[in-house]
């Protein structure tokens, strides 16, 4: 149960805020978890007046504040439309209006879009205190380690890219059960991530030889299965999707 | 800790806790517009407010977060029209187009909608269809199918930009005869739509207008909901819209073992909890065995169900139940209760429940049979009926077709959960609100449960969020009465939206097999099905429901030739406890599974015997005139009666669907299956036809009581229970037809067991035709009162003698033949004050000895990815002979629902379990229903045709829909792709085992 709630007005408040060790202080986004989902007895930091709400392309890079709504990052215009396309079946209106990146990034399962296609541009984050970047792909894994005093700053994707994305689900619109992100790079960089098992998307591929991203898509997912699809099913249609993004 | 907002405008401060939800204070304060769907990820959207001018779920932000900003809820938009001396703004014109447009059925979504398209409204006036239809998509809404709320904002958007005026009412017109192919396209999205002028017609299905219903003024029209005015501004109107003085809030710990006894269980620390006010287990209730399904006396099936028992029997069943002052504290005291389980072998594979040993799911000595079942070896209900000589039938096929067909266990998933709230009032009579669509079954199967006489019970039904079946059940009732009973306080209970999947009820899965005998010119010699039907822990509904799967998809071939007089038809079925969640009632009831494997057979011998498969179904199928084949064998568990099925509109209805979604062009023809330009892609086009029924003859009972007012409006009250689908809107306009009056002058009230006549309920597709039925007969005594009078009045007033049998009632005047007239207020005034007072008034009930079946053809059109297995449905189509249409705005609205509801039936949705019987599914995230966003076309067609046995000429409309989408989705992807998928729903992985099997070989 949520006892306390607090609302720092800059960084540095908040860095001290959730620094503390009793009760347990949790960074809060836009609520859309742990304002169902907080049976523990914690203190909750929301992060709404620290100004993380900022998209920037710097270089050649798009610099996403971690407290930046799925709503806004999708309404930008200089993002990747496979992203656009990820966020939009990551989740409907009313719930991209609330919750944030780094929210949703946190809490999100193997099945998510928008991890995937963030896991395929080999998306960095940036924490604070002293700005110390980290690969998306490897924090995805470990992001439920606690981290006392520290906070998700920002998430910095790669702009000279190509980005594609493709799903398979029940509709249209349903989560998918199955999907791939693929980015390219004008080095001839190919990494291959794929979503619907785990606790997390995977990373397939990261090289300059396409010809085996199929054959390690398909093995990436050769130990999982869900209540809704084999693993046969996983593997085959990962590999599927996967040649039809390298090859459409 | 105290926050300050802006709501609707006005500054507040409230004091909150750090946990509360924006929802929860909001309701608090008494914004009841916001509403809750039990979910806890946002998916159902019904608690959609605006936060800084945004769309945001209430209940997925927390109050404190609000702090500091501005809040607008469906409170702050418009008013009734009539507000007495006050000026009123009227509503806003998205509320009225609403309204107009016959947007709102059950109603509980409809200010998440609302608000919804303000937001979009207000940052984008000129919209196309795409872009609202994204709007609405974080609102799950289980009963439109979106057509008419989509419809519904584009207009609103079009008066907002000034362009066409608020308030005017479709222009639904009769349609010529020759009208197919000739009209454009009604109900269609099309693109770019937000400045077409003929939008109003767009939300009008089209009709073939019987003719007996020329002259008619109120029936036949698309009226607006009598409902709609205080539904669209979020009215407090619903169960749970009420907070009560003393208010416990209850909890039921449930099983976390799919069998199991309770050894021990200890309730001493939750009791001790601060705030706990009752805690109940099996050994403080008396045990009292009964059936939780909601039908009339006596049960057709077994009592199996206690209140609160010693044995559990699927993960969900009830193990104890808690009152305490809050949420929060009815649910640790729920962690607080010690369990000790002797854990029993589960039976969760219906093929394993009547096996040689297996364990007996119900070995209480309370148990009391009905008909053949038999706990001994797990059996809820057997049935067998044997029609014609069906083995001599096989005997004289040239061709034996015989297949397995599956379909799956789903959710009913209205949006507002169950939810009941129980108090004593100040005569320590027990009043229960509750969201039922069975009110008077409520008190009378809950008064021995209670130990209370019925006389003692008072069951209030206030509007109802959807209910589709799942609220045919005495679900959750009980609890609160218990604990009312327990600490003498006022108790609510609602349920999760986890706990509607874990502990709730749903449709029977069922494995069916079918055996045909044919000719090769296509007649049908013999049909059988064996179904293995899987109810649940408890029997409720096992034999009717399941009757009905035989009763109505059977019946609809009966073969040609000699056969067409002497069909030969078996139907055997076996319903089986399991350890899993109960199944019930749910839409269709029975007859979705049946359609699945009839309407599949049918294609495939059709294709089998190179036979079109339109003119193969239509060949065998039932025509007027002739005897249905099951009325002498069957009558869910009562006895039966021949029945002659008068009016059959189904080659109508075949000929204006096919025409509707251009199966000549389609069907057949290999250009159009492969032309997406991706040759993974194919689109294929399929057909299933359909026979319902009307109501449970000589059984299913309605009444009504109608009385005039001193203005001359009256006021009607019906026992029957509108829960979403206008039956309280249709009822109206059938009594303002026969009074002479428009709707606005019928005030209506259902139901409210002290205060409204009895009826049976909202089930069996019976409102419109039984308790619609009685309402005409009421209002007929009423008239007859009117003509009297207003025949002694005209009298007075002109000297000449006037038959009362002369006086027409119209336009609320009662009129001789000369002109010669008074108005109704008059006739009330003269009545009710001036001389030889009464009160006119009249009650009437109906029990009708037919149940005449409405009929139906559904299309589908499909692209299917021959590499994924993915099937998108690109448009459907239906054609309905539902006799003639009261409204058509609110019959449209039960077919396009319908068919949407149908829809995930065909492709997406299922309930499924691991191997210790735990629910995969407990939200509707994994738990897929269609949004507005990725819909396909529906279009939706009426066949009028008069059916005499109802004063208007009505057959059923609701339940229909939900039988033909998943085969003529599962045909159509035959037809695409070459598949037989014999399973729905058709996932992804479902058509690809499919196919890939189908290329191995």
């Amino acid at each position: 149960m949520i006892l306390e709630y607090h609302r720092p007005k800059n960084i540095d408040e908040a860095l001290v805020l959730l620094g503390r060790i009793s009760p347990v202080t949790l960074p809060l986004g836009g609520g859309t978890h742990l304002s169902q989902h907080s049976k523990d007895d914690v203190a909750v930091v929301d992060l709404q007046e620290v100004g993380l709400d900022q998209i920037e392309i710097l270089g050649n890079s798009i610099q996403i504040g971690a407290t930046v709504t799925l709503q806004q990052l999708m309404d930008y215009d200089d993002i990747p439309l496979a992203l656009k396309d990820a966020i939009q079946l990551e989740a409907s209106l009313n719930t991209r209006n609330s919750a944030t990146v780094a929210g949703k990034l946190f809490t999100c399962d193997g099945s998510s879009p928008l991890a995937t296609v963030l896991l395929a541009m080999d998306t960095r984050l940036v924490w604070l205190p002293g700005e110390i970047q980290m690969a998306f792909g490897d924090w995805l894994p470990i992001r439920n380690l606690s981290k006392p005093g520290k906070l998700i700053a920002q998430f910095v994707c790669p702009k000279q890219t190509t980005v594609r994305f493709a799903a398979v689900g029940r509709t249209p619109q349903d989560r998918p059960l199955v999907c791939a992100a693929v980015t390219t790079w004008p080095s001839g960089r190919t990494r291959v991530a794929l979503g619907g098992a785990g606790s997390a998307p995977l990373l397939a591929m990261d090289g300059t030889d396409r010809g085996g991203a199929e054959s390690a898509a398909e093995n990436a997912y050769s130990q999982y299965h869900t209540p809704w699809v084999s693993n046969e099913y996983l593997k085959e249609t990962a590999r599927l999707l996967v040649h039809r993004l390298l090859t459409e | 800790m105290k926050i300050k907002v802006t709501i609707n405008h006005n500054s507040v401060e409230w004091e909150i806790l750090p946990a509360d939800t924006l929802l929860k204070v909001l309701r608090r304060e008494g914004f009841f517009g916001a509403k809750s769907g039990g979910c806890q990820q946002g998916e159902c959207g019904a608690c959609t407010v605006l936060l800084d001018g945004k769309p945001i779920n209430s209940c997925a932000k927390l109050a404190a977060q609000a702090g500091g900003h501005s809040i607008q809820t469906i409170e702050s938009l418009g008013e009734h029209p009539e507000k007495g001396w006050k000026v009123s703004a009227g509503l806003h014109p998205i509320q009225q187009a609403m309204v107009d447009s016959g947007a709102i059925q059950c109603g509980y979504c409809t200010p998440a909608m609302v608000l919804e398209a303000k937001a979009l409204l207000d940052r984008n006036p000129y919209p196309s269809e795409t872009e609202v239809r994204e709007a609405l998509a974080p609102v799950l809404c289980r009963c439109t199918g979106y057509i008419k709320p989509v419809q519904a904002i584009l207009q609103a958007a079009a008066v907002l930009r000034g362009e066409i005026q608020p308030g005017v009412l479709p222009t639904g017109v009769p349609m010529p005869p020759d009208w197919l192919g000739n009209l454009p396209e009604h109900g269609q999205p099309s693109e770019p739509s937000s400045s077409d002028m003929s939008l109003q017609t767009r939300v009008m299905p089209k009709i073939t207008i019987a003719p007996q219903t020329m002259g008619w003024k109120s029936v036949g029209k698309p009226e607006r909901k009598v409902d709609s005015i205080k539904l669209v501004q979020g009215k407090p109107a619903f169960t749970g819209d009420i907070d009560l003085r003393g208010m416990l809030i209850a909890k039921v710990l449930h099983s976390p073992l799919a069998h199991a006894r309770i050894r021990k269980i200890d309730t001493s620390r939750a009791k001790s909890l601060p705030g706990v006010a009752a805690v109940l287990t099996w050994q403080d209730l008396p045990r009292v065995v009964y059936s939780t399904a909601g039908q009339s006396d006596p049960i057709p099936g077994p009592l199996d169900a206690f209140s609160l028992d010693q044995k559990v029997r699927f993960v969900g069943d009830r193990v104890a139940f808690v009152a305490a002052e809050t949420e929060e504290i009815a649910n640790k005291a729920l962690e607080l209760i010690d369990v000790e389980y002797e854990t029993l072998p589960a039976i969760l594979d219906p093929t394993q429940a009547m096996q040689p040993g297996a364990v007996k799911i119900h070995d209480e000595p309370e148990y009391i049979k009905f008909d053949r079942s038999d706990p001994q070896v797990n059996l809820a209900a057997q049935i067998r009926i044997d029609i014609g000589s069906v083995d001599e039938g096989f005997l004289l096929a040239d061709r034996i077709y015989e297949a397995d067909y599956e379909v799956p266990k789903v959710q009913q998933a209205h949006i507002e959960p169950h939810v009941v709230i129980t108090y004593w009032d100040e005569d320590d009579r027990l009043v229960i609100r509750t969201s039922t669509q069975v009110p008077f079954h409520v008190r009378r199967i809950l008064a021995p449960v209670l130990r209370l006489p019925i006389k003692r019970i008072r069951v209030m039904k206030p509007r109802i969020g959807g209910g589709f079946g799942g609220k045919q059940e005495v679900l959750i009732e009980d609890v609160a009465a218990h604990l009312t009973i327990a600490t003498g306080r006022p108790v609510r209970f609602e349920y999760t939206r986890e706990e509607e999947f874990t502990a709730s009820r749903s449709r029977h899965p069922m494995r069916i097999h079918l055996k045909t005998g044919v000719k090769l010119d296509g007649t049908l010699t013999a049909n059988e099905m064996t179904v293995l039907s899987d109810t649940g822990a408890y029997g409720c509904h096992a034999l009717t429901v399941n009757g009905n799967t035989g009763h109505k998809s059977m019946a609809l071939y009966v073969g040609d030739n000699e056969f067409r007089k002497n069909p030969n038809i078996r139907f055997y079925a076996d319903i089986v406890y399991t350890n899993t969640p109960p199944a019930g009632a749910f839409r269709g009831y029975g007859v979705p599974q049946g359609c699945w494997a009839v309407e599949r057979q049918m294609e495939k011998i059709a294709r089998d015997l190179k036979l079109d498969p339109i003119e193969f179904r239509l060949k065998n199928a039932i025509r007027p005139g002739e005897l249905h084949p099951f009325s002498t064998a069957w009558s869910e568990g009562r006895e039966p009666a021949p029945e002659i099925v008068n009016t059959v509109g189904l080659e109508e209805c075949v000929q204006q669907a096919r025409t509707a979604i251009g199966w000549n062009e389609k069907y057949g023809h290999a250009d159009w299956h492969s032309s997406t330009g991706k040759p993974y892609l194919r689109k294929g086009i399929g057909v299933a036809l359909m026979m319902h029924g009307t109501a449970i003859p000589y059984l299913d009972m309605g009444g009504a009581s109608i009385k005039m007012n001193d203005d001359g409006s009256f006021n009607m009250m019906v026992g029957a229970t509108d829960l979403g689908t206008g039956s309280d809107t249709v009822l109206g306009q059938m009594a303002a037809e026969v009074l002479g009056v428009p709707l606005e002058d019928v005030i209506v009230f259902s139901s409210d067991t002290d205060i409204t006549p009895f009826d049976k309920g909202a089930y069996a597709s019976s409102t419109t035709y039984i308790s619609g039925t009685a309402v005409v007969k009421a209002a007929q005594l009423v008239a007859e009162r009117i003509r009297i009078r207003a025949a002694r009045m005209i009298q007075v007033k002109t000297s000449q003698a006037v038959d009362p049998k002369d006086i027409r009632l119209s336009d609320r005047m009662a009129s001789t033949p000369d002109g010669q007239s008074v108005t109704m207020s008059e006739v009330a005034l003269n009545s009710l004050h001036h001389e030889d007072q009464e009160q006119i008034m009249g009650v009437a009930s109906y029990v009708s000895p037919v149940s005449p079946p409405p009929f139906a053809a559904q299309f589908a059109e499909v692209t299917v990815d021959i590499e994924t297995g993915q099937v998108t449905v690109d448009k459907l189509v239906m054609a309905v002979d539902s006799g003639v249409i009261v409204n058509p705005l609110t019959a449209a609205g039960q077919i396009e629902g319908g068919m949407t509801q149908a829809l995930g039936y065909a492709v997406s949705e299922e309930m499924t379990y691991d191997e210790l019987g735990q629910a995969h599914e407990k939200n509707l995230m994994d738990y897929h229903i269609f949004r507005a966003n990725e819909m396909p076309k529906l279009e939706t067609l009426f066949v009028e045709i008069f059916e005499p046995s109802h004063p208007f000429g009505v057959k059923a409309v609701a339940e229909i829909p939900m039988d033909g989408v998943a085969p003529a989705v599962g045909n159509a992807v035959l037809d695409a792709c070459g598949a037989q998928v014999d399973q729905n729903p058709i996932t992804p992985e479902r058509l690809w085992r499919v196919l890939r099997s189908a290329q191995s070989k």
